[in-house]
């Protein structure tokens, strides 16, 4: 019983040690396929295209911080200055760069007035009359750290529901 | 590539056209002020505003850089106190307090008192300290009235303390009773449950 069992081991050594016949090509073939791109110049590269449209869309929307308030609610404030000798106002702040041609305010007779929607925050502001002279809102709160010399003024916006 | 597209994001960041208005001397400092800010996650759009108001201003550049400076520092000292987590209004009108007089503690003091956002009640107690209330005072209302009372509360008692000052009360013992007397009202509602038309608002 013993001896038949070492045959049919020593028959597997046997065909184990048996060298095996392949194809000449294939080891050239296997490297190929390997080193070859799925679908050349297409699955590749888009991956890191997207990759990197990604980043610079991230970083950009990141960058520009003068988005404020595009993402939230805004609300309608109305500013208002008596001004009858004035032939121009405008009023300047942190909600329009500081940009006197952003926002010439209307006037009738001697009333000046715009409305400015303002999502929630603090903001500074002045009147510029007749593009030379600073003049404070007279009915709002004065800015404590006026740091140029010139009056401002302060509009603080809540948000909805507080 | 994704480093390239970085790189070119950080140039847009230092070529904000909003900062072509200003000369290059006052520019080129203002933007590493910006830059060093940024580093720091301090928000930078307070710090471009206020370079922004300066060149309209007609400020020279040593006034601009600064009040930026200034600013940043500011900004950097009461997010310390208010913590990581607050917005970029809160900080604003927590520099706003700060320089009313109000001590980082009271504005962490603040922070725990009040949920929610801080922009309002940190606004008041810088707007009653330039109305002429004394800033302890000012930060004494504010803080007692911070834990139940609703932004348009707070608002409702700095115009209150505002027409006394006007009708000669003194700032203090205005802002003091006031406090005693601010409650939170009812929400305004129409019968049918929908909030009535709103006009444009006066600061």
């Amino acid at each position: 019983m013993f001896e038949h069992d070492d045959d049919i081991v020593e028959r597997m050594i046997r065909q184990l040690r048996r060298p095996v016949s392949l194809d000449p090509g294939l080891a050239a073939r296997v490297m190929g396929e390997i080193a070859a791109p799925a679908h050349p110049g297409k699955k590749r590269t888009w991956p890191w295209l997207a990759a990197a449209a990604a980043a610079v869309l991230g970083a950009v929307v990141i960058a520009h911080p003068w988005t404020r308030g595009s993402t939230t609610s805004t609300d309608a404030f109305q500013f208002v200055l008596m001004a009858p000798q004035a032939a121009s106002v405008s009023l300047v702040g942190d909600f329009n760069d500081w940009d006197p041609a952003r926002a010439p305010m209307q006037t009738a007779h001697g009333v000046w007035a715009t409305v400015v929607p303002l999502a929630p925050g603090r903001y500074r502001y002045a009147f510029l009359v007749n593009g030379v002279e600073w003049r404070a809102d007279p009915a709002a709160p004065n800015a404590i750290d006026d740091e140029f010399g010139t009056p401002s003024s302060v509009v603080t916006v809540a948000g909805r529901g507080s | 590539m994704i480093l390239v597209a970085l790189l070119l994001a950080t140039q847009v960041v230092v070529q904000d056209p909003r900062l072509e208005r200003l000369d290059p001397e006052t520019r080129s400092s203002v933007v590493a002020i910006v830059d060093s800010a940024r580093g720091m996650r301090l928000p930078s759009e307070p710090l471009v505003q206020r370079a922004l108001e300066g060149a309209t201003k007609g400020a020279g550049a040593p006034r601009i850089v600064a009040a930026v400076r200034r600013l940043a520092t500011d900004l950097g000292t009461v997010r310390t106190a208010l913590g990581e987590g607050a917005s970029t209004p809160e900080l604003e009108a927590a520099v706003a307090a700060l320089r009313a007089g109000a001590s980082t503690h009271v504005l962490t003091n603040l922070r725990t008192a009040r949920r929610g956002p801080l922009t309002m009640a940190l606004s008041v107690l810088a707007d009653l300290v330039a109305s002429g209330v004394p800033a302890d005072s000012a930060a004494a209302a504010v803080l007692a009235l911070a834990p139940n009372a609703r932004d348009a509360d707070l608002v409702d008692f700095r115009r209150a303390v505002e027409r006394d000052i006007s009708l000669g009360a003194p700032p203090g013992a205005s802002a003091a009773v006031r406090a005693l007397n601010t409650g939170v009202r009812d929400a305004t509602a129409t019968a049918d449950g929908q909030p009535p038309p709103r006009p444009p608002r006066r600061p």
